[in-house]
Formats: C-alpha cells, sequence, structure tokens
C-alpha cells in the first residue's frame, strides 16, 4: 500500500484534471438545459481544435493566436451544426439529438484521422507557457496551468450560475428549458438564444480540449473520449445542476487520479467516470416513474 | 393534447415503416411467397457461387460481413423493434468472442455447441447488466449502455483475450508460439468457414423473425409506440424490454463465437468504444425497421472498408461518410437505405412506366 506522500501529486494532478471536466461538464448541462441537445461531439470538437493548435504552432503562429484559434473553431463548429440541425431536429426526442451529435462526433473523427494520421509514430504535444512556471506546496510541483484548469471549472462553474440566473440572455435560457413553445410566445427570440448557447458551449469545448491536450495527451481518440469522463460528471448532476456538475467532475478527476499508485487499481482507474455514473444513475432512478411528459425523466 | 396527438402521428409513421406483421390472413400471399423465394435463392447464392466467385480477401471480407450481419441484427432489434438505443454493442461482441475463445481453449466441445455457450453466457450478462439498466429510458439508457462499455473495454484491455495459457482469464503474456483460436472440423478452410457463418447468421435472422411475427414482436411494437399505453394494454413491458436485450445479446455472442474462430486471433484494441457508435451508425444508416437494414448495414461497416482499401482510399473517408449518413438518416429518412432504395426504386419505376403508357388509368393503386 502506498503512502501518503505517494499520493500527494495526484491530488494536484487530480483537481487540475477535475477543473477541466467541471468546465466541460457545465458546458454540456447548459447547453442541454437551453437547447435539449446532449452534445456528444464536445470532445471531438476540443480534440480537432487542439490539433488545429497544435499545425499552427509548429508554422510558426504566435501562441495566443493559436490558442485563439481554437476557441473559435470549436465555437464555430459547434455553432454551424447547431444552426444546421438544431431546428431541423428541434421537435424529436432527446435522444434523436444525442444521436445526431454522435453523426458530427464520426464526421470530425474521421476528419482528424484523414489530416492528422497517427501512423507516422510522431508524437504530438502542447505546451502553454505556463507550464514551466509553478510553486511547492510542501514537496508538490504545482505548475501554473493546473492552477488554471482548476480555477477556469471554478470560474466557469460560478459564473455560469450567475449568468443563468441574473442576466437576461441567462433567464430566456432557464425558461426555455422549461418551456421552448411558451418561452418563443412569450416573445423571447428562441433561434438567437439557442445559438447563444451553442456558441458558449463550442468555446467551452475548444477550451476543454486545449487544456486537456497540455494536461493529459494530445491524440485524437484519448481526447474524444476523455470527455465522456466530463459527460460522467453531468449524468450524475442528471444534467441539471452546475453545483452537483462540478462537485461530480472534481471527484471523478481526483479519485481517477488518486488510483494511480495503488498497483491493484492502477489499470482500472479510466473506469472511474463510467463505474460513478453508472452508479449515480441507477441509484437516482430507483423509482420507477411513467410519464408522458416532454422531458424524459 | 397537442403533445399526444403528435406522438400518435409520429407512431403511425413508425408503424407503417415497419414490417409488416400481425397481418390478419396467416395463409402466406404471393408476395410473402415471393419473398421467401428471393431470400432462398439469395442465400444458396451466398452458400454455393460466392465462395467460388470470390478472392480468398472477400472471403474473408464476407465472412466477417456475415458476423457483423448479426450484430447489426441485434442492434436493429433494439432500435427498430423495441425502441431502446445501446451504445455498448461493440463491448458485449467483445464478451462474446471473449466467451468463445475461453471455452474453445479449455474444452473440446463441438463448434456449434460452443457458439450456443457463448451466446448463452452473454445473454445471462447482457441481462444481469440491462436488468438494471432498464429502468431508465430513452437518453439515459443509451448513456449508461455507453458508460458501461467504457468499464467493459477498460477491463478488457487489462485482462486481455484468452490465447491459449492458464488461469481463469487464460492469458499468456510471454507466449511466442500463440495457438490460433480453432474452428470447426468442418470448416476449417476460409470458403467453408464461410458457409458456416452464413448458416449461423441464417439460423439467426429466422430467430428474430420468429419473434417478430409472435406475441413478442406485438409487445414490442406496442411499447416502442408508447410505454405507459403498452403499460395500460397489460402489457409486461419490463419482461418483454429484458426479454429484446437477453434476445440481442444472444445474437451478439453467438455473432462473437463465429468472429473468434473467423480471426484465429483477438485483440482488445480491436473491440473500441468507438466501434460500438460505428455498429450503431451503421444500423441507422442500413436501416433499422427491416432485417435487410442488418445486411445492409453489415456490408456498409465490413465490406466498404475492404473495397476502399482495395482501391487504395483511407478507410477515414468512411468514418465521415458514416457520420454523415447518421446525420441523413436522422433528419429526413428515418428508415434507412433499406427503406429508402427500394421505395425510390418503386417510385422510379411507377414514373417510367407512367410515361410509357399515358393513356392507360394508373393501376397500382387498386386492390
Amino acid at each position: 500500500m502506498p503512502s501518503w506522500p505517494d499520493f500527494q501529486p495526484f491530488i494536484v494532478s487530480g483537481l487540475a484534471l477535475g477543473g477541466v471536466y467541471a468546465l466541460s461538464g457545465v458546458g454540456l448541462v447548459v447547453l442541454y438545459r437551453a437547447t435539449g441537445v446532449l452534445y456528444l461531439a464536445f470532445g471531438a470538437v476540443g480534440a480537432m481544435g487542439a490539433l488545429i493548435t497544435w499545425s499552427l504552432v509548429r508554422a510558426g503562429t504566435p501562441g495566443w493566436l493559436a490558442w485563439l484559434v481554437c476557441a473559435g473553431f470549436g465555437g464555430a463548429v459547434t455553432l454551424a451544426y447547431g444552426l444546421v440541425f438544431g431546428p431541423a431536429l428541434a421537435r424529436r426526442d432527446p435522444l434523436v439529438k444525442a444521436v445526431a451529435t454522435l453523426g458530427l462526433t464520426l464526421v470530425l473523427f474521421g476528419l482528424m484521422d484523414l489530416l492528422w494520421t497517427s501512423s507516422g509514430g510522431e508524437s504530438r504535444s502542447i505546451s502553454l507557457p505556463t507550464d514551466g512556471h509553478g510553486f511547492t506546496i510542501g514537496q508538490v510541483q504545482v505548475n501554473w496551468t493546473q492552477v488554471i484548469a482548476l480555477a477556469a471549472g471554478v470560474v466557469i462553474a460560478g459564473g455560469c450560475g450567475a449568468f443563468l440566473r441574473y442576466s437576461k440572455l441567462g433567464t430566456a435560457m432557464r425558461a426555455m428549458a422549461n418551456d421552448r413553445d411558451i418561452t418563443a410566445t412569450l416573445g423571447v427570440p428562441v433561434r438567437r438564444v439557442e445559438a447563444a448557447a451553442w456558441l458558449g458551449c463550442g468555446i467551452l469545448a475548444g477550451v476543454a480540449g486545449l487544456l486537456l491536450a497540455d494536461l493529459v495527451a494530445l491524440d485524437a481518440t484519448t481526447l474524444t473520449f476523455l470527455v465522456i469522463s466530463s459527460l460522467a460528471a453531468a449524468l450524475i448532476a442528471r444534467l441539471r445542476s452546475l453545483a452537483v456538475t462540478f462537485a461530480a467532475a472534481i471527484a471523478v478527476g481526483l479519485i481517477h487520479d488518486l488510483l494511480t499508485p495503488i498497483q491493484s487499481l492502477s489499470n482500472y482507474r479510466d473506469m472511474t467516470p463510467f463505474v460513478l455514473a453508472a452508479v449515480a444513475l441507477l441509484v437516482v432512478s430507483r423509482r420507477r416513474v411513467i410519464a408522458m411528459s416532454r422531458e424524459e425523466t | 393534447v397537442a403533445r399526444t396527438a403528435g406522438l400518435g402521428a409520429a407512431a403511425r409513421e413508425r408503424l407503417t415503416l415497419g414490417l409488416p406483421r400481425g397481418r390478419p390472413d396467416q395463409r402466406p400471399g404471393r408476395p410473402a411467397l415471393i419473398r421467401t423465394a428471393v431470400v432462398t435463392a439469395l442465400v444458396l447464392f451466398a452458400l454455393f457461387a460466392l465462395p467460388q466467385l470470390l478472392s480468398l480477401y472477400y472471403i474473408d471480407t464476407m465472412t466477417q460481413v456475415a458476423v457483423y450481419s448479426m450484430v447489426a441484427l441485434g442492434l436493429g432489434l433494439l432500435v427498430g423493434q423495441v425502441g431502446l438505443i445501446s451504445l455498448g454493442q461493440a463491448a458485449v461482441l467483445a464478451i462474446g468472442a471473449w466467451s468463445a475463445a475461453r471455452l474453445l481453449f479449455a474444452t473440446g466441445t463441438p463448434y456449434p455447441v460452443v457458439l450456443l455457450e457463448a451466446g448463452l453466457i452473454t445473454m445471462v450478462l447482457g441481462t444481469v447488466i440491462g436488468l438494471p439498466a432498464l429502468r431508465l429510458r430513452g437518453l439515459y439508457l443509451a448513456l449508461i449502455t455507453l458508460m458501461l462499455a467504457g468499464a467493459i473495454t477498460v477491463v478488457l484491455a487489462t485482462t486481455n483475450f484468452p490465447n491459449g495459457g492458464h488461469g481463469f482469464l487464460g492469458y499468456n503474456g510471454s507466449s511466442v508460439h500463440i495457438p490460433p483460436i480453432r474452428r470447426p472440423s468442418i470448416a476449417s478452410g476460409d470458403p467453408a468457414y464461410f458457409r458456416y457463418s452464413v448458416i449461423v447468421a441464417t439460423a439467426m435472422f429466422l430467430l428474430v423473425l420468429v419473434h417478430i411475427r409472435g406475441r413478442p414482436g406485438r409487445a414490442w411494437a406496442a411499447i416502442r409506440q408508447s410505454e405507459p399505453a403498452a403499460l395500460a394494454a397489460g402489457i409486461n413491458t419490463t419482461l418483454y424490454k429484458l426479454w429484446a436485450f437477453a434476445l440481442a445479446s444472444f445474437i451478439t455472442g453467438v455473432a462473437g463465437g463465429v468472429l473468434a474462430g473467423a480471426v484465429h486471433y483477438l485483440y482488445s484494441i480491436d473491440f473500441q468504444t468507438q466501434d460500438s457508435i460505428t455498429l450503431l451508425a451503421v444500423v441507422l444508416m442500413g436501416g433499422a425497421y427491416s432485417l435487410w437494414g442488418a445486411i445492409v448495414a453489415a456490408l456498409l461497416y465490413q465490406l466498404l472498408p475492404a473495397l476502399l482499401n482495395s482501391w487504395g482510399v483511407s478507410a477515414d473517408w468512411l468514418t465521415i461518410l458514416f457520420g454523415l449518413g447518421v446525420l441523413q438518416v436522422l433528419t429526413t429518412a428515418p428508415a434507412g437505405l433499406a427503406d429508402q432504395v427500394p421505395r425510390d426504386l418503386a417510385r422510379l419505376g411507377r414514373f417510367l412506366a407512367r410515361r410509357a403508357r399515358r393513356p392507360a388509368p394508373a393501376e397500382d393503386g387498386t386492390p
């Protein structure tokens, strides 16, 4: 059994990972509440943004511009998808809407394999200037990227909560989460509010992709499916509460990384989000509800 | 109220797109006879003519098509008949392949028995997993299958597939001379194994057909249209949903067994979460409401990559195509290619016929 000092570095990396999961989870929940779409292409969009950034940096583009492009790419792709397929599928089941985003995932996945072939054996990585600097707590090295990741999670979760609560656009989004038709009747420009949600979620996807590429690895498959972990956090919160999403994301990140030094469980640590989400879903849905309402329980 | 009406219209639309089931007249009419004849001819063609016509490369490919037509059949049963979406069928297939490989290394039982056992093991596991998951519906059920499949993939990456080693897992990491997974003695060659897999696949299709035509098929159709209504009509929805899960898992498990013999060596890297998503994509593209759709899906999933490979085109284009296909199917053609192509062809035929004999009145509308 490893001792306490073995765990310490993994608390830091786990918190950083949890921060990024929280950021992505909040993006997923806000988009789902506003438009009814569970955006399963979130990871693929982030991965492609990160790969574009990598290519730009290698071509000599200044770093800050490449990062902006990453976030911008996420926003642009997501907004375009939302504008084209959002209205077309607006009246369909949430399940159909979610499966449709898997179509986008496959398209992006194929494009990434095509444009950034992995056969060359060339390993890619993104390093942010904040990687090299940091400080120590006790004996543990903390770099600024990890701090930024956790801070981004906190700020985005808190910011989105405040935005939804106090701003006019946020109120419109909450109204649409309750009832799209009545909201439209009340004169809220439904399409425009939805577009704002798509754009925001896409930008978050780009940022999450960039941070994960730095913290974990720059690889299309890894990044695409790492966001299943943030989906787990969103699911634990039943796609509703931002606070629960944040807490669950931090828990997923922490448990995942804290299992690393335990030898017998280390190989299975990637199961953490799946197991947590499965257990949470099953426990929460203990009571069987039959309802004809629009909202799927 | 408007909502219920809309739901009814959607359900009606879906029902007319499905198979003709539960007809009042049980005597096979002429269309049914023709259909049976066409299917028999196709199966005989696949059994006797295809192995003569194709090169070894394409015979192997067609064996994979037979395997994945069973996988698509199981998934199509869930999606098209019951309205449940599973995002974890690649993991179920892996369980079937794992069990079959373990049994084939451990025992000398005949191959059909092993297939049956692999199917039953997968069925039991699928049911055990499915039972709690069935409390969930719609989106959440699909997501929990995705989560469970992800977990199974992680476990498989650590345990690996059996390769003749000892112990429960049967994995020997250090072995240099890994024995291949055996095939049935009557079908050790590739053409013979292809015939074998076609026969197994045909049996699975018949099994599903019997279910769809019978009581379970009607119960599933009711559940698909509206679960509360099915419940109110006295249908044991939990039992029939579980039944569908069990049947789909059984078929996928048998497919895993056939796959184990087809490839001789199994690697956990071949069963990825992404494959489950691609599988769902091709099943939706092929058409989940028709049994033909399963075959179309398998051709899309296995034959197209082989063709592209021999033409020197990257298979990544196919992933893009499948993604676009899903979007197209979901927005415009819910019944997939198996429905769309014949309907468009029929429309074209009617159009041409009308052009040919314009003065005569149209005859196809008369009873």
